[in-house]
């Protein structure tokens, strides 16, 4: 190994602001979700601690998971993969550790003020304009360190992964302005139809052009490295990054189809969904045979074995929202919690999922240190793994019974008994995701600064 | 009327995509696919071999027959909510 390599390799303070960042925000929001689970199964459950209610700890968790566990875990994973492939250092990491600082006091921002009653009520848009504008400025410190990273390169062919994730980053950073109305402070809204429209497109972007485009962009390093497998056809990711972004960046209406939206929107958002088999499917041959005959190595490591999870998942969620966009479907699906399934399948079983992955990746390879217990990190899998896909199951179940419920006309008083049972079940499994997201902060902190395994 | 400001918010996400789409053909970004596909594996000093174990397979196994379940049954909701709402 070149001393640049070694010294790319050695020190990344920022991955690591980020990589702890994550696994705290994960801990806690899984936390914020079992309250919120909780209160589905007994509505007087802590009954009158108003900073937590439901209508509190719902945004919470929603926004603690995007934007405090999701989002910075695979950030973490970019701030390392992208100079290197670049084979450059990062512009700045002093700005990078910045940046994860002000990001965390942003998140803790949001949730006090959430907590407080302080929200701007419209859904993945939740947060008050002042943290607004300094999940903005969180967002434009990344760009310009990322951006400045990408003009100091010394690789000039910019590798699949790179594209995905400048465009999220970019996107982000325009459309959260855009989405979250922030030049109507008292607000962070329009009137009528006009907002429902606007915050769809911010909202559907939050999945399909943030967390979507930084998973894939990790999967698309880590697969071939832990597989020792060169990629099976970079022509074919670029084709599935340039229809991702001309598919993807307009399907936002599919949550309005039981809306009075002008129906040409609606048309557009319901024929994109159903191209989206395109970039999903270009996605997912290329990785699938990549990794072609690699099982066993898959399952021999720790990143791939969550980030194939991941793919898997992405197959999932992809082909059920195709589905979930047809009207006929969505007739009995929307309002329910098939929806929630469908959003744990995604923003959890495909992109979480995989910054799990990418942080376990990127970990030995900024402290130089093994994992501090693959055990752990073996028993994190599984917990989720069933956790999730216990998510899935159930809430799909549940939706089911509301959806069909509700079509036929039965009153709500019969729906609930019927569906209780569920809920228990949902928070059961819960305890599974939140007790293996305790576990891997523990060999997250383990590994970072506690570790005392032999330098690789 | 708001549908200008749709239009035109969508109109300059197209415009944008293609200009950058145009320089990167400029910069030669879409020339050498065959190196490109090695820039991941390249960016790593080499890494040893793969320790294969059978506890491995046994779990992309399992995995497979989850994801497998799970198809199925979603496949086979959907089916029974278009025949239920179309029949
Ligand atoms: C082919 C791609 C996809 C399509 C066509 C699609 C379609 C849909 C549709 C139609 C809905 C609205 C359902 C309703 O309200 O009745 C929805 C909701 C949702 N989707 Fe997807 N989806 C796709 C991929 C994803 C991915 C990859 C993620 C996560 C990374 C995701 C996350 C979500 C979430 C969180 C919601 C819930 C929104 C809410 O709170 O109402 N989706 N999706
Ligand atoms: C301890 C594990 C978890 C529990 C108990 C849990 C519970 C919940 C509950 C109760 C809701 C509100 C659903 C409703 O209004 O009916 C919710 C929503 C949501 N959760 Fe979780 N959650 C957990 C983990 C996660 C994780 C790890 C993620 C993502 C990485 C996630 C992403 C979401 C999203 C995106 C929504 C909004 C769904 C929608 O509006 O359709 N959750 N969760």
């Amino acid at each position: 190994m070149d001393r640049m390599e070694e010294s790319l390799q050695n020190n990344n303070p920022t991955a690591k602001a980020f990589t702890l960042t994550s696994a705290a925000w994960f801990a806690l929001a899984t936390s914020f979700g079992m309250i919120a689970a909780g209160y589905l199964i007994a509505p007087d459950f802590m009954a009158n601690i108003e900073f937590i209610h439901f209508g509190r700890a719902r945004p919470m968790h929603v926004n603690a998971v995007l934007f405090g566990f999701v989002t910075p875990g695979l950030l973490a994973a970019a701030f390392y993969f992208i100079p290197r492939l670049l084979r450059t250092e990062l512009y700045s990491h002093k700005l990078g550790v910045f940046n994860a600082i002000f990001w965390n006091i942003t998140v803790l921002s949001g949730m006090i003020g959430i907590s407080f009653g302080y929200t701007q009520g419209r859904e993945y848009a939740e947060l008050p304009w002042p943290v607004d504008i300094m999940v903005v400025i969180s967002f434009t410190l990344v760009v310009i360190n990322l951006l400045l990273t990408v003009r100091n390169r010394v690789e000039p062919i910019l590798y699949v992964s790179i594209w995905y994730g400048m465009a999220a980053v970019i996107l982000t950073a325009c459309t959260y302005c855009i989405g979250n109305v922030i030049w109507k402070p008292d607000t962070g809204a329009l009137v009528g139809i006009p907002d429902a429209i606007l915050l769809w497109f911010y909202g559907h972007n939050i999945f399909g052009l943030l967390l979507t485009p930084l998973a894939l962009a990790a999967a698309y390093y880590v697969l071939p490295i832990e597989t020792r497998s060169p990629l099976y056809s970079h022509t074919l990711s670029l084709i599935g990054f340039w229809s991702l972004i001309v598919v993807y960046t307009h399907i936002g209406t599919h949550h309005l189809l039981q809306v009075p939206v002008p129906t040409w929107l609606k048309t557009i958002s319901i024929v994109d969904s159903i191209a989206m088999v395109i970039p999903v499917m270009v996605v997912l041959i290329n990785l699938w045979l990549t990794v072609k005959g690699k099982l066993g190595a898959i399952h021999a490591s720790i990143p791939a074995k969550f980030i194939f999870t991941g793919t898997i998942f992405y197959f999932f969620v992809n082909i059920q929202g195709s589905m979930m966009a047809l009207p006929v479907v969505q007739r009995i699906t929307h309002f329910n919690n098939w929806v929630v399934g469908h959003a744990h399948i995604g923003v959890f079983g495909f992109a979480g999922v995989t910054a799990l992955g990418a942080l376990y990746f990127i970990l030995p390879r900024i402290t130089n240190k093994p994992l501090y217990s693959k055990f752990l990190a073996d028993l994190q899998y599984w917990l989720v793994l069933i956790g999730i896909t216990g998510f899935a199951i159930v809430l799909t179940i549940v939706g089911l019974i509301q959806g069909n419920a509700w079509y036929n006309g039965e009153t709500l008083y019969r729906t609930l008994p019927e569906i209780q049972p569920y809920y228990v079940l949902r928070a059961s499994l819960g305890a599974f995701i939140m007790i293996g997201a305790y576990l891997g902060l523990y060999n997250i902190i383990r590994t970072l600064y506690f570790n005392r395994g032999a330098s690789t | 009327m708001y549908y200008p400001y749709f239009i035109a918010y969508m109109a300059s996400g197209f415009v944008i995509s293609l200009v950058i789409f145009f320089w990167a053909l400029n910069k030669g970004q879409f020339n050498n696919q065959q190196r490109a596909r090695f820039l991941a594996l390249e960016s790593h000093a080499a890494a040893g071999p793969i320790k294969l174990s059978r506890k491995g397979r046994l779990h992309a196994v399992i995995l497979l027959i989850m994801a497998s379940a799970g198809l199925v049954t979603s496949m086979i909701a959907v089916t029974l909510i278009v025949l239920n709402l179309v029949g």
